[in-house]
């Protein structure tokens, strides 16, 4: 069990090492100037030259990663050649947002998500399982931008019971805080909700047709006590592998739902960054993503041996 | 205080996210009993600062939000354009047109509590050729000397006599400050004016408070929130949930009816001083017969241009000069009157058949409208134009405006009296006389009645030789609640002038 753990942290570390040198490949190799762009269009070419020695771009590609790495690897992620500031604290703001915006909406696809599947799958041959499994359907269909831009009209713009968009810190207005935090996390988990609860249906209509299953029942448990007492537990496993990747999924889909209700989460910062080619920035915004999702995996994994003892030895 | 109400929700939705929305009900409604004197806003605008330093940041987005709120200048610009007295109580100028000696105001300090005087309009203006890399140090190359002859006395000696240094101060470049509050601009903005940067959340909001040491009239407002939005449907959705009570400048023009038909609002018509312009590279093979870009003048319909991408607002204007400056022409908007039939003749008489253009334009929505409508319309007179979208700024200002790699481009340039800088050579646009450049020269030197005509005739000159294709000018839209005062109308200068807003 060790050893599987720490096998499991050199494929992490190692994981982090490939991605960092990915990504500042692939942002050296992206076209404009930095320098350009913070002195905009009265600057002369020898301005853009000065600054861009000021700000370092004229160093080999290969210091320029050494030394960003290396103070990463401290937990300086450098300074902003835009904003002039650490980016370090810019990016744990943002990443604090994002991670709230995203459990939320974890919380939400799963409280919809469980009952919704297992009613689906208990009530499978019945009208009114078909119905409620059409109406996940549609869930699925239905992209998180609509969604967000749905609610927005309704709730926001028509009947005005909450706010179009924006962010309030919780510890500065707890109330305005959730105000503010529930219409995008439902847009954001609505379709996660509705992807989750097939896959609940699906695993919850396996684990029925399950040899214990049917033991349980020939000792005299009902059908539902059967399922509650034996199946559930079973029928998780492959729910949370999908609730893993769909955290990862999560996390793009936040980018676009920062951008349709103005959250100034880590989607909104990169993307920002990006414009103004802020490559120390946008380094490590990309790396925190990266470790952050690959860290999910590996907790994931972890869960899985929580869940089911088969697993432990098997890893 | 919230400065928007909302209904408070119903009961009875019974499942676990509604519980926590009734909660919010309650907070909000508690919140919108108190407001009897608002004297908070929130706007919402669309480019947000990178950080707070116009100095060495370009980009209209920071002086938007500071120049006149947070920081001032001896002089400022108003809504119709004039020059007005700000820190400079007055000033008298010398018979040859060299020597400027302005009187300052007593009693102003800076929000960090030291004192402005005379040192501070020397350091300030010298520091702009030493320190300032970006909003134009250039326009101030024309002073020689600044002396403080006193604490309230500065004398500024100019090295050629300029009609256009003194509009340049009202700008970001005349900003005053103290020697004291330079040491980190990027995040603390000390400044003389009425309101001080409360807190700034670069892509979210900049929040400011009234200065309550401020030396001139206390403004209405005591709390302005500067919402930035990167969605434009984001935007105006929050002004229509009463998330924000104002935004300054639309651009989803298409929606405006919408809001003039709802007497919740307000909505004020002004005009800009952004050039939407169709520039064409004179310097390239395409271009640089004088008789293509005529064609290419008469080709365009630009009312239709107008109508696609601001829904018909705007201005035709057919120069580069917006109405608030006085050498503006009206008559200039005739010029080119829509002939494609014109356009096809001049083309034959160039000599230039099947001519194709490299049209890139930067991925910013009036330009991808626009330039679909220029495209349809270049083709009816055999010009084909192959549009290229470049990410803005990053790519566009490499490729079009830093290495002039491109035959036509659409942009809007925002900047006030940007007609001078246009006209250079080395400028994108590749225009090349020297005529027109020892015009500007010349008026700026001469009289103010000889300056006026010599603008005019300068800008007249380019419009005539179709130094570029001036589409129209950018319309100014803010739409407010109907119960704000003071919403200032046009953009005369880069500034959102929030000192005479109220309720």
């Amino acid at each position: 069990m060790v050893l599987v753990v720490l096998r499991r942290v050199g494929v992490f570390a190692a994981t982090v090492i490939v991605a960092s040198i990915v990504t500042f490949l692939m942002l050296s190799i992206l076209p404009g100037n930095a320098a350009r762009i913070a002195l905009g269009v009265h600057a002369t070419e020898a301005d853009v030259a000065a600054q861009a020695t000021a700000m370092g771009l004229d160093r080999p590609a290969i210091v320029r990663y050494l030394a960003w790495f290396g103070h990463v690897l401290v937990g300086d992620f450098g300074t902003s050649t835009v904003s002039r500031q650490p980016i370090g604290p810019d990016i744990a703001d943002a990443l604090g947002i994002t991670v709230i915006l995203v459990l939320t909406s974890v919380v939400l696809a799963l409280v919809f998500a469980i009952p919704f599947g297992i009613l689906t799958a208990v009530r499978q041959r019945k009208p009114d399982g078909a119905i409620l499994s059409g109406i996940s359907q549609i869930g699925v269909a239905v992209p998180g931008f609509l969604a967000g831009m749905l609610l927005v009209t309704v709730f926001a713009v028509t009947l005005r019971w909450l706010p179009a968009g924006g962010w309030v810190d919780p510890a500065e207005d707890f109330g305005g805080f959730l105000e503010h935090l529930i219409l995008p996390a439902i847009a954001l988990g609505s379709v996660q909700g509705a992807v989750l609860s097939r896959y609940v249906r699906a695993s919850v209509l396996e684990v029925m047709r399950d040899d214990f299953i049917r033991t349980a029942r020939a000792k005299g448990l009902g059908a539902g006590r059967a399922l509650f007492r034996h199946g559930l537990r079973n029928a998780a496993v492959p729910v949370m592998t999908v609730l893993g990747l769909q955290i990862a999924t999560l996390l793009v889909g936040a980018v676009v739902i920062e951008r349709v209700f103005s959250i100034p989460g880590l989607g909104s910062l990169l993307l920002d960054k990006v414009a103004l080619r802020d490559l120390p920035a946008v380094q490590g915004i990309v790396l925190v993503l990266v470790v952050f999702v690959l860290l999910l995996n590996f907790l994931v994994d972890l869960a899985f041996t929580v869940i089911d003892p088969r697993l432990r030895s098997a890893a | 205080m919230r400065a928007h109400t909302r209904r408070p929700v119903l009961a009875g939705i019974a499942t676990a996210v509604m519980a926590s929305l009734a909660l919010v009900g309650c907070s909000t409604g508690s919140a919108s009993t108190d407001d009897a004197v608002n004297t908070a806003l929130t706007v919402g605008l669309l480019a947000t600062p990178s950080n707070l330093d116009y100095t060495t940041t370009a980009g209209a987005a920071i002086p938007q939000a500071l120049l006149y709120n947070v920081y001032e200048g001896l002089v400022k610009l108003d809504n119709d354009g004039t020059i007005h007295p700000l820190l400079a109580q007055s000033w008298t100028v010398s018979g040859d047109g060299l020597v400027y000696d302005f009187v300052l105001q007593e009693g102003v300090t800076f929000s960090d509590g030291s004192p402005f005087t005379a040192d501070s309009v020397k350091f300030s203006l010298e520091r702009v050729k030493a320190n300032w890399t970006a909003n134009g140090p250039a326009y101030l190359d024309s002073i020689a000397s600044i002396e403080a002859v006193s604490d309230t006395q500065a004398r500024i000696t100019l090295s050629k006599p300029s009609n256009s240094w003194l509009f340049n101060m009202t700008g970001p470049v005349g900003t005053m400050f103290t020697e004291s509050g330079v040491a980190n601009l990027a995040t603390d903005a000390i400044g003389t004016g009425p309101y001080t940067v409360a807190s700034f959340q670069t892509g979210d909001s900049l929040v400011l408070a009234a200065n309550t040491e401020y030396w001139g009239e206390a403004p209405y407002l005591t709390d302005v929130r500067l919402r930035y939005f990167t969605d434009t449907t984001a935007q105006t959705n929050a002004l229509l949930s009463g998330d924000i009570n104002l935004i300054s400048g639309i651009s989803q023009f298409q929606l405006v009816d919408q809001f003039k038909s709802n007497a919740d609002f307000q909505v004020l018509e002004g005009t800009s001083t952004g050039e939407v312009t169709l520039s064409m590279n004179n310097a390239s093979e395409a271009f640089s017969d004088v008789r293509v870009r005529q064609a290419v003048m008469y080709a365009i319909d630009r009312s239709a241009v107008m109508d696609t991408v601001s829904s018909g607002y705007g201005l035709l204007i057919g120069s580069m000069v917006a109405p608030t400056d006085p050498w503006y022409d009206a008559s200039l908007a005739d010029l080119y009157p829509y002939d494609p039939d014109k356009a096809t003749e001049l083309l034959d008489a160039a000599g230039v058949r099947d001519l194709s253009v490299a049209f890139k334009i930067p991925n910013l929505p009036y330009a991808v409208a626009g330039a679909q409508v220029v495209k349809d319309q270049l083709a009816q007179v055999g010009i084909t134009a192959n549009v290229t979208t470049l990410e803005f700024p990053a790519l566009w200002l490499d490729e079009v405006f830093a290495q002039h790699d491109y035959d036509m481009s659409l942009i809007m340039h925002s900047e006030p009296r940007d007609v001078t800088a246009f006209a250079a050579r080395s400028y994108y646009a590749g225009y090349d006389s020297p005529e027109v450049m020892a015009q500007f020269a010349q008026a700026d030197a001469a009289d103010p009645a000889t300056y006026i005509d010599l603008m005019k005739q300068a800008t007249t000159t380019m419009a005539e030789e179709a130094a570029a294709d001036w589409l129209y000018l950018q319309p100014a839209i803010s739409i407010g609640e109907a119960d704000l005062l003071g919403v200032p109308k046009n953009t005369p200068s880069l500034a959102l002038d929030l000192s005479n807003i109220s309720r």
